[in-house]
């Protein structure tokens, strides 16, 4: 029965950043934005297919909101008959991922006409997306029927780099989701992100790094659309190295050996005897070895 | 013969041993045997190395004496004897009772220690049988360091406790009816002692009478006749030797009474026992006064009486010996327990103790120091993570508006082509990096081998390790070499190393090879070996240029 199955959560997360895809149009003109959502809607059709008690949800991760693609606030499952436009499915699909298709496809397309072309805010703003991934698993967890289960994971695309000012954020979306025991993947389009591999690591998900982007869908399928007790069955990529080497706060560079501030926690790579961040004065006393071992020499040399 | 310095304690004559006649003798710190008309002994066991003998019981028609020793071997003598055969078993039987004992704990400890040891730790046990039983190593050696690690534990342990006495042990020395109207106590050591630390008034009859008087025997018949052990103690001005204890114990009682406790906190002359009648719970009427009491409540009383009495001296006997330790004055009272309590109760511990009683913690008003504020002045370094400060790239304003024109362009025309998403070229170069061997498979491939090589080959790979890890471990806790027996270590370990790689090391490394595995499992501990002989090798080198 429905209520013997574990439900499985998916949340995607894209990173729908215009400015980068916009790039990429014009660089690569074969993998388009476009495919990144045939590919996204593939596997969510996919992932729906697969059990019927399957959720899913998608977040689109702009560079100025972060706006829920499905399910959508004033639609509600089984409802189909509200739209004349929309008169059931035209290719003989299950009647929801039609839906859930031309849901998707409304949304981004008012999502993208609503960018407005502002300078500084060019980043993706993935922490806040992830928040809002984590908000919406944990209130589906509170629906659920008593004795119900339920297994989350996100999966987050993603295309631009690394913001850097979302690092503090970003780790309290990890732990966060460590303790609610949700596995966050990383599918990486373009240059490798440090934070998630980090989250990958700390949660037990996949990372991965797409080398051919036109097969998405392909990785997709393939790597993450099995949930983490498939996972343990089958035969997937390694486990990425990751570098956990912190980055002193005064040089930014990354250390292996440094110094700690023992009052404020900060990092640095040389000894300096006052602390900049929280003015504390420290001394190192030199070692009295080496002067006494200076004393005994010079007698009987 | 026996030598010359030892002292034959018991000889008996007509002791057959495996079929053949001869004499025992029993010496000071060893057991012989000799055959009839030879010199010298063919059997002879030190007292230390026998763990326990027995005897054939009575009815048998041989009467023999079996030595059992530690290794688990036994002997056995036949008393052939006509006229005293048991007399002498019995004789050789008591003084070996006697004579083990004595010699019994030093060996055992030992041994015993060791045997612990090695079954409390399995993989001590595997390191013994793999050095000390095939011979790499002495037993010596193997011992030298672990147990001079344990001989500082004993030292703690020796200090033993009192062991305090049972409130009940009158009650249990149940006795059996004997058949015909008699009954049979027993009585053990412990019981006696238990009888005199609690009541020393018996302990001092008892040392008057016995043995003068009456025999032990005769003594404790009379004490459990006497009333005095009875429940109801109706004293009759009777000839009982144990008259006086009763009138002693009343006296005591009184006097214990009569201190009362000196605990300020508590109060017992409140606490008094009205009933109504019996099972009928407390009255407010006033107590009654003795003459009024009935008979039942009289021998209650006299009862209650007696327990409390016994309660008091049972815990009188832990304090007093406590007392006895402390003090330097020896004789204490019987107000032992009261003693403790007045020096307790002073003035300045009385008034904390109200203080204590009076006062909560959580309930005052916060008045905790302010600790130290921390002071940061450039906070936003803790935002920052730790990606180094990469020169992004630098999108000018005209390429932002240009991407951005051209997405929305492409999304407003957006239609999604579900069947086009893939052709299958690319989905097979896909999988093919996804596969085993893959681009992506890379890193796979090295976290096979615990599952290339056999669970029985790991565990003997462990178990070599293990043995490697000690001999080397002794091997270089010789260095630096200072002292003649350290050079002769070195040297014998270095031996002990080569014996080791040639008994066990290469056996398991052809059985590695016979068995295909061409991961080389034994490089590491090859190079570990290899390491200690190069530096052998330099250290003797050395050695010989300063001898010459």
């Amino acid at each position: 029965m429905a209520s013997d199955d574990e439900l499985s959560l998916l949340v995607i997360v894209v990173d729908v950043n215009p400015i980068w895809w916009g790039q990429q149009a014009q660089r690569e003109p074969e993998f388009t934005l476009s495919k990144c959502m045939d590919s996204v809607m593939v596997m969510s059709n996919a992932h729906l297919v697969m059990t019927r008690s399957n959720k899913l949800a998608i977040i689109a991760s702009h560079c100025q909101e972060s706006h829920f693609l499905y399910p959508n606030k004033h639609w509600k499952a089984g409802d189909f008959a509200g739209d004349e436009s929309s008169c059931g499915s035209r290719d003989g699909k299950y009647e929801l991922l039609t839906v859930g298709n031309d849901l998707i496809t409304e949304e981004i397309k008012n999502l993208m006409e609503r960018t407005e072309v502002r300078g500084q805010q060019t980043e993706t703003l993935l922490a806040g997306s992830l928040a809002k991934a984590l908000c919406y698993i944990h209130r589906v967890t509170k629906e659920l029927e008593a004795g119900q289960e339920m297994k989350s994971r996100i999966l987050v695309i993603k295309a631009a780099d690394d913001s850097a000012l979302q690092y503090m954020n970003f780790m309290n979306v990890i732990f966060a989701a460590q303790k609610q025991s949700i596995l966050i993947d990383a599918c990486v389009l373009d240059a490798d992100s440090g934070l998630l591999q980090q989250a990958s690591d700390i949660t037990g998900g996949l990372y991965l790094k797409v080398p051919q982007k036109i097969a998405l869908a392909q990785y997709l399928l393939w790597v993450f659309l099995p949930d983490s007790d498939q996972r343990s069955q089958l035969v997937l990529p390694p486990p990425v190295h990751v570098d956990y080497r912190a980055a002193c706060f005064c040089h930014r560079n990354l250390i292996e050996i440094g110094y700690v501030c023992s009052v404020c926690l900060s990092i640095f790579c040389n000894f300096s005897p006052i602390c900049t961040t929280c003015e504390t004065a420290f001394k190192i006393a030199l070692p009295h070895a080496m002067k006494a071992k200076k004393k005994k020499l010079k007698p009987t040399t | 013969m026996a030598t010359s310095s030892e002292e034959v304690l018991l000889v008996v004559k007509r002791v057959r041993q495996k079929k053949q006649d001869g004499a025992l003798y029993l010496m000071a710190e060893r057991v012989a045997w000799a055959p009839e008309g030879k010199d010298r002994f063919s059997v002879s066991h030190l007292y230390a190395d026998i763990r326990c003998q027995k005897i054939s019981p009575d009815g048998k028609s041989k009467i023999q004496l079996q030595l059992v020793l530690h290794t688990g071997e036994t002997t056995n003598f036949h008393f052939t004897s006509e006229s005293s055969a048991v007399k002498d078993r019995d004789a050789a039987k008591d003084l070996l009772q006697q004579l083990l004992p004595k010699f019994k704990r030093k060996a055992n400890k030992e041994l015993e220690e060791k045997n612990r040891m090695l079954q409390e730790d399995p993989l001590l046990f595997q390191l013994y049988k793999d050095l000390v039983v095939s011979q790499v190593i002495s037993a010596e050696e193997f011992w030298a360091n672990r147990v001079s690690m344990n001989s500082v534990d004993h030292s703690l342990i020796n200090s033993k406790q009192e062991v305090g006495i049972s409130a009940a042990f009158l009650a249990d020395v149940r006795p059996q009816t004997d058949g015909c109207n008699g009954l049979r106590y027993n009585l053990t050591s412990d019981i006696i002692e238990s009888i005199f630390r609690t009541y020393p008034a018996v302990k001092q009859k008892y040392g008057e009478n016995v043995p003068h008087n009456l025999t032990e025997k005769e003594f404790w018949t009379r004490f459990f006749q006497s009333h005095y052990f009875h429940r109801d103690r109706i004293s009759t001005g009777s000839q009982d030797l144990f008259a006086e204890c009763g009138k002693l114990d009343e006296q005591g009682l009184k006097s214990m009474v009569g201190q009362g406790v000196r605990n300020s906190m508590v109060d017992l002359t409140s606490l008094e026992d009205k009933s109504l009648d019996e099972g009928y719970g407390i009255s407010s009427g006033p107590s009654t006064s003795s003459h009024n009491k009935t008979l039942k409540e009289n021998s209650n009383a006299a009862i209650i009486k007696r327990f409390n009495h016994h309660s008091a001296m049972v815990l009188a006997t832990g304090l007093r010996k406590q007392d006895a330790q402390n003090e330097q004055n020896g004789e204490t009272s019987s107000t032992d327990g009261n003693s403790k309590d007045s020096d307790f109760f002073q003035p300045s511990v009385k008034k904390v103790k109200l203080q204590e009683a009076i006062e909560y913690a959580d309930l005052e008003q916060e008045n905790g120091r302010k600790p130290v504020a921390l002071n940061l002045k450039k906070s936003d370094r803790y935002s920052h993570g730790p990606t180094p400060v990469q020169c992004q790239q630098y999108a000018t304003s005209q390429d932002i508006i240009n991407s951005v024109n051209c997405i929305r362009h492409e999304i407003a025309d957006y239609t999604p082509r579900l069947t086009q998403v893939l052709s299958s070229s690319t989905a097979s170069t896909a999988i093919a990096a996804l596969s085993p061997g893959g681009v992506l498979m890379q890193g796979g491939t090295q976290q096979a081998i615990n599952q290339m090589v056999p669970n029985d080959a790991q565990c003997e790979l462990k178990h070599l390790y293990v043995a490697a890890g000690e001999l080397l471990r002794h091997f270089w806790s010789c260095f630096p070499v200072n002292t003649p027996f350290l050079e002769e270590k070195v040297v014998k370990m270095r031996s002990n190393l080569e014996r080791f790689q040639v008994t066990k090391l290469c056996p398991f490394q052809e059985k590695m090879q016979r068995q295909y595995l061409s991961t080389n499992l034994t490089g590491h501990l090859e190079e570990m070996l290899q390491t200690a002989y190069n530096k052998f090798h330099v250290w003797q080198t050395r050695r010989m240029l300063r001898k010459t």
